[in-house]
């Protein structure tokens, strides 16, 4: 008899790509599956995005396996755990990865609770154990710690991957050629429960597809200065962010707010004035390619974290980084 | 209206982090705990904004009957806490292990409201600092067959609805949401719905005379299935960070300004 299936779940984003984060879940799904001589399958609900079946291949899945419905066109919490629990019931994967977003966030638990399968979010990793089973490392306090779990006694699992759990890398010697296999599901019956009868509407540019990203924190002292953290965002082109006192202060809204619970952030650069680095702010931007800390504290944590470090009065350097970047 | 809030012990996270960043964070022998034994305990932020939730949706005169309700080895004094913020009564489900598998916990707080009356609404926190693991709610959703809203950051009754219905604000990534429920429904709160109150000194003495209702498993008559644990915590451990900062030089502000604008020049980060 087979292993039971490794699956990675992923869904169209408005943008018409994979999730983002879909090729990580895939990477870590692929070693899963290695380890495990297991299928590796890339489960799409709803329309099926482009890339979706190239970039199952690139990254070595053997099947797209596809929900289509009208019920799965735009994301729906009830319709898609759903859709999810039948395909469970039919196909018993040992692991259901998804990578970790609001949406994750409101559907894999329930994901597991629908089916009694075994849940674990923040992952960072999945391996077989000593014993053969599989283990879940994930963070905990912010990031502060890791926990590493032990997933036996559910027949299968959910895992949701943090956003800097791993970088991408496509399968090692070419890509497969996954068959697309169409599952059908019987949605009919379900009516979402929850009604929105107000949309969230982004205005503007999101934080998340953001190349720059300048934040503010605390230590800018006053909501009168958050302005030259966004001069500065303006200067260099990017966006501007901010650590959770003082959205919880009301300097600026909570839509700006980087970190554990915030927005989880993958700039180029990152450049963190008056924040002190605590766990859970750097859980929504330590996936910066590059980070710049500027703080009045030498031993401040950022530094940890941070490419370049600037010691000094953040009210005192704003204003020259932004002649300087403007020149 | 009956509103039950589930509420968790967990270490004080500023205490944490401040152990962490000192590099003093440790685990203890059993390998997953933590050692230090001067963090203070407190309930969890988010479930302490729950809690003011409920007091708020009863300060805008809805007539309601608020339960907290805790999952762990000594919640007596969350629970008291709770009931000088406001809460009519408490409940204890007692559990040895410090890191309980959520799976057992969500199913122990599900069937506990199941039997002691069924709840309209029920509030968690959005996630526990401790685990950051935010899927008691979800679990307890299922279990309940009820529909769940995470992240709310206002509940209010819904006006000139037939049923008890929600209308909540939820925090997303894309900004605020409205959204309405019928009841009943589970809530997570999330910390956009501001500073909880504090319980006034004559509620404080108040509820150090109360005791909470302590609930056995057997007291729930649970499947012993039910109880088996999925997610077993076998280790903690403190990640490093591989620190390799440059500390840019520069004597004044602008020096350093521009330093720090040459090397971003340099690496091809900014124009
Ligand atoms: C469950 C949970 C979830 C959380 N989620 C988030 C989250 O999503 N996002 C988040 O950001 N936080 C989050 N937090 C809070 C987090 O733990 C920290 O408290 C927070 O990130 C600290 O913000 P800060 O760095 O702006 O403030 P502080 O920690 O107060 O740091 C201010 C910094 O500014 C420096 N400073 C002061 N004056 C100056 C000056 N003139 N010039 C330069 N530097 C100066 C100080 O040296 C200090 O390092 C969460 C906490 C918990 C418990």
């Amino acid at each position: 008899m087979d292993a039971k299936p490794i699956v990675v779940c992923t869904w169209n984003e408005s943008q018409g790509g994979l999730t983002v984060g879909a090729e990580e879940a895939l990477t870590l799904g692929r070693g899963v599956a290695g380890a495990t001589g297991a299928k590796l399958r890339l489960l799409v609900l709803g329309p099926l995005p482009e890339a979706a079946m190239e970039t199952a291949g690139r990254f070595g899945a053997d099947a797209v396996d596809w929900i289509e419905d009208a019920a799965l066109e735009a994301f729906s919490p009830d319709a898609y755990v759903e859709a999810l629990a039948g395909y469970c019931q039919q196909e018993s994967p040992a692991l259901v990865l998804f990578n970790q977003a609001a949406d994750t966030r409101l559907v894999a638990p329930r994901l597991a609770g629908r089916v009694g399968a075994g849940v674990v979010m923040n992952g960072v990793d999945v391996s077989v154990g000593e014993g053969g089973g599989l283990q879940a490392t994930a963070s905990a306090y912010g990031g502060d710690t890791q926990m590493v779990y032990e997933l036996s006694g559910a027949p299968s699992y959910v895992v949701a991957l943090s956003a800097n759990a791993l970088l991408p890398e496509p399968a090692e010697g070419g890509p497969t050629e996954p068959e697309c296999r169409v599952i059908s599901s019987d949605l009919s019956g379900v009516q979402e429960r929850v009604r929105v009868i107000e949309q969230a509407r982004a205005e503007g540019p999101r934080l998340e597809d953001a190349d720059i990203i300048v934040s503010g924190g605390r230590g800018l002292g006053g909501p009168e200065n958050y302005k030259l953290i966004e001069q500065l965002a303006e200067a260099l082109g990017g966006l501007a962010g901010a650590s959770r006192p003082i959205v919880d202060e009301g300097w600026v809204d909570s839509s700006q707010q980087v970190g554990l619970t915030g927005k989880i952030t993958r700039p180029a650069l990152y450049l963190a004035a008056g924040i002190s680095g605590a766990s859970q702010h750097m859980a929504g931007c330590s996936a910066a390619k590059t980070i710049v800390a500027i703080n009045s504290d030498p031993d401040a944590a950022i530094f940890r974290y941070a490419r370049y470090g600037l010691v000094g009065d953040c009210l005192e350097i704003l204003p020259e980084l932004i002649r300087a970047a403007r020149q | 209206m009956r509103i039950v809030v589930c509420v968790k012990e967990v270490l004080d996270p500023d205490a944490v982090n401040n152990y962490a960043l000192a590099g003093r964070l440790e685990i203890g022998e059993d390998g997953k705990s933590l050692t230090q034994t001067t963090i203070p305990r407190l309930m969890n932020g988010f479930d302490e904004q729950a809690l003011e939730a409920a007091l708020r949706l009863r300060d805008a005169g809805v007539e309601c009957r608020i339960g907290a309700v805790s999952v762990g080895p000594d919640t007596a004094t969350i629970l008291k806490h709770a009931a000088a913020l406001g809460a009519d009564e408490i409940a204890a489900l007692p559990m040895d292990d410090p890191t309980p598998d959520y799976h057992v916990a969500a199913a122990l707080l599900a069937a506990y409201i199941r039997s002691s009356g069924d709840a309209d609404l029920v509030l968690c926190g959005r996630q526990a600092s401790d685990d950051d693991q935010g899927v008691v709610p979800a679990l307890i959703c299922e279990a309940l067959g009820m529909p769940l809203v995470t992240n709310a950051r206002a509940i209010e009754l819904a006006p000139a609805a037939d049923e008890p219905t929600l209308r909540i604000t939820r925090v997303t990534p894309d900004g605020d949401e409205v959204v309405e429920v019928s009841c009943p429904a589970v809530v997570t709160v999330s910390n956009e719905l501001g500073e909880p109150r504090y319980p006034t000194a004559a509620k404080k003495i108040a509820a150090r005379r109360m005791k909470p209702e302590i609930i056995t498993p057997e007291g729930l008559s649970l499947p012993a299935e039910t109880l088996r644990p999925r997610v077993v915590a076998q280790r903690q451990f403190v990640p490093t960070v591989a620190g390799d900062c440059e500390f840019v030089p520069g004597e004044s502000p602008a020096e350093l300004a521009e330093a720090l604008v040459a090397r971003l020049r340099q690496d091809s980060l900014i124009q």
